[in-house]
């Protein structure tokens, strides 16, 4: 009888780990190591310029030469600028409030206890109104502050939030117009659909901005940032209409029936039924999308307006810090990430909540 | 793609011009600027070297909002008037024909398209935009001529290759031009001694000096690669909005040629050393009521921003980072190209 040998431990050991996963053969070998010398050398490189031969402070600002490291200085001095734009000096931290609020705000309706009907719009109209509120002023002893002024961060997160508020709903109206049963209204809306999918967003907002001010009478074109914010979201929505339309198109036709045979009504059919599954459905893609639309709001530096890049940029288009563009740049990457990733990791949760609700 | 969308704006706008226009008729933009008690200018989109910058506090500077603060002093007695209205160049025609600003103070060249079919009056050039040529100190380079064979750099897609690439053939002067897309991409190309000299706009080669790792290493050349009149820009038809204009210039470069400055300017009222000057000042009454403004409005430009000279050294002259030379910028009588218009 042959004794019975105990099954080889799951868990390897670092070594053992390593050598399968590095050192296998001896030209693994001397990939590994070329690629860790090459890593650590890139690694102490940019450690090196980030932090160790960095330059923090204003007063040190003449040792921002070219071998120095980064010159972390332009930050400090122009930092308020990268945020806040052209908004007057004194009042940014009413900037900074509207800011947090309209973060909270979209921190908050990611809970699912807003997760209604009725909740939701209530949430947003409530967060949008204190932000417009705050940035105009003009009331309790705050200076009226016009939305020309409005600029850098607080600027281009109300243009996203903005955008995404006023986009899905129509979304949703243009994705269950193009199914209608109405030919005429069908028609016409993936009519529409495809020209605005078909034109640069850059014209649409240019046209927004600027053309239509010579088209209309002043009383009701509104103002700028409003008609560029609608056009935005229009654009978006365009989009958007599309991916709800796959989702809706995925959940099984039985499933329509069904409830048509049991005599719902039309609302409660898209509202419980057909629009869950299809959010649900097209989740990564909407993520996507939004991602996508938060990295574009960068386009209406175009049209004058002082958002996060345009911050930037003017931060460093003067004689003092032209040489620091890629500390400012660095810095516009940072707040950049900050907000993409954690909307992406937010993607990734509600998937896995999802998930198991459908299990 | 801009270019597309600039022409496709230019032709609604100049299309619409007409209508625009119509619904200003009764009123010149002058009395509507007096009415609304502000004058919407031009900014930047950013910051624009020397000519329009936004400081640390978010506040503008630079030589082409100091004119607009000028104007605004000019037409409505004080500087906090002026509505500064950040600005992208492909939107400053048709922005201007909307009505969202009053007045282009935006290193604007004066072109027969503009000019012509863009429905915009230009004024008289405020500056004249030269295009120089930078080599490295240690070429020893006298003039363009003797950086025969060179490597020029220049900024992509911007008038500088055209500007760059005539002035070498009428010169027959052979190189070898090497683009970048963005200045922050060019200068450090320069600093790093790929180019043996780059071609740009006076101020950009300025600021590219000054911030040079050591700026003695490179000199600007004197010859100048090609002028750009630079003009403030009204709507068609906007005549008294424009004689404003016109004579702002005109009185900011008087006070320079008869040694008007901010700081003596009180003085100069109070004892004008010639009738002309007196004129100027609102000491004899006249200069005013024939635009539409007070008599002493030139007086209080003078007193607000300086003259012509004062404005030049603090925003890009000597008095600034960027030590730009004033070159043809000067009075006609210091061997520059500007003159005062005659006041009588």
């Amino acid at each position: 009888m042959i004794e019975a040998v105990p099954p080889p431990s799951a868990r390897m050991s670092t070594l053992n780990w390593a050598r399968k996963n590095f050192f296998a053969t001896w030209y693994d070998a001397v990939f590994s190591i070329i690629l860790a010398v090459l890593i650590i050398m890139g690694l102490n490189a940019l450690i090196g310029w980030a932090f160790l031969d960095a330059i923090w402070s204003v007063e040190n600002k003449d040792q921002c030469t070219y071998d120095a490291g980064a010159c972390w200085a332009v930050i400090e001095s122009r930092g308020r600028l990268i945020l806040f734009g052209l908004y007057p000096y004194e009042e940014q931290w009413r900037s900074t409030i509207a800011c947090l609020v309209v973060i909270s705000t979209i921190a908050l309706s990611c809970l699912p206890v807003f997760w209604s009907i009725r909740r939701i719009p209530i949430l947003w109209i409530a967060g949008f109104t204190i932000f417009v509120l705050l940035m105009r002023g003009g009331f309790a002893g705050m200076p009226l502050v016009s939305s020309d002024q409005w600029g850098g961060l607080s600027l281009t997160i109300f243009i996203f939030a903005g955008v995404f508020v006023i986009g899905m709903p129509l979304a949703v109206l243009f994705a269950l117009a193009r199914r209608s049963n109405l030919p005429v209204i069908a028609k016409s809306f993936g009519f529409f659909i495809d020209i605005v999918r078909s034109l640069p967003l850059l014209t649409i907002l240019f046209a927004a901005a600027v053309i239509v001010p010579l088209l209309l009478p002043e009383a009701i074109q509104g103002n700028k940032l409003m008609r560029v914010v609608i056009a935005f979201a229009i654009f978006f929505a365009a989009y958007q209409a599309e991916i709800i339309r796959a989702g809706l198109q995925s959940t099984p036709k039985g499933q329509e029936e069904a409830a048509v045979a049991l005599g719902m009504p039309y609302w409660s059919l898209i509202s419980d039924i057909l629009l869950p599954q299809a959010f649900r459905n097209t989740l990564p893609s909407t993520i996507n999308q939004a991602v996508i639309t938060f990295k574009e709001t960068s386009i209406v530096t175009i049209i004058g307006f002082f958002e996060v890049m345009a911050s930037g940029n003017a931060a460093i288009g003067n004689g003092e810090w032209g040489n620091q563009y890629v500390e400012v740049y660095v810095f516009l990457a940072l707040i950049y990430f900050i907000f993409v990733f954690g909307l992406s990791r937010y993607g990734a949760w509600l998937e896995t909540r999802m998930r198991l609700g459908h299990a | 793609m801009i270019k597309k969308i600039k022409s496709l704006a230019f032709a609604a706008a100049v299309t619409l011009s007409g209508i625009t226009g119509a619904q200003a008729e009764g009123q010149g933009l002058l009395d509507t600027i007096i009415e609304r008690g502000s004058l919407n200018c031009t900014g930047h989109n950013g910051s624009y070297l020397g000519f329009a910058e936004v400081d640390a506090n978010g506040a503008w500077q630079g030589f082409d909002i100091e004119f607009c603060k000028a104007l605004a002093t000019a037409i409505l007695g004080t500087p906090d008037k002026a509505n500064i209205v950040p600005i992208s160049w492909a939107q400053r025609f048709p922005a201007i024909q909307s009505g969202d600003i009053d007045v282009i103070i935006k290193v604007t060249g004066w072109t027969m398209t503009r000019d012509t079919e863009l429905g915009l009056q230009y004024s008289r050039p405020y500056f004249i935009g030269p295009f120089y040529v930078m080599s490295k100190t240690e070429l020893e380079a006298k003039s363009v001529k003797d950086l025969e064979g060179g490597v020029f750099c220049v900024n992509a897609g911007t008038t500088i290759e055209r500007v760059l690439t005539d002035y070498m053939e009428t010169n027959g002067i052979s190189y070898e031009p090497l683009s970048f897309e963005k200045g922050e991409e060019l200068r450090a190309a320069f600093y790093a001694g790929r180019c043996d000299a780059i071609a740009g706009f006076g101020p950009f080669l300025s600021a590219t000096r000054v911030n040079a790792p050591n700026p003695d290493d490179f000199e600007i050349l004197g010859d100048v690669l090609k002028l750009e009149p630079e003009g403030i820009v009204v709507r068609q038809g906007e005549d008294d909005l424009l004689d404003v204009v016109n004579w702002m210039v005109s009185a900011l470069l008087m006070a320079e040629e008869n040694g008007i400055t901010q700081a003596n300017v009180d003085e100069m009222k109070a004892n004008p050393p010639s009738a002309s000057i007196g004129r100027l000042l609102g000491a004899t009454p006249g200069v005013g009521s024939r635009l539409g403004l007070q008599d002493d409005w030139a007086y209080n430009v003078i007193k607000t921003v300086g003259n012509y000279g004062e404005i030049y050294s603090r925003t890009i002259g000597e008095g600034s980072r960027y030590k730009l030379p004033r070159g043809l910028n000067n009075l006609w009588s210091n061997g520059g190209l500007l003159y005062p218009l005659v006041l009588d």
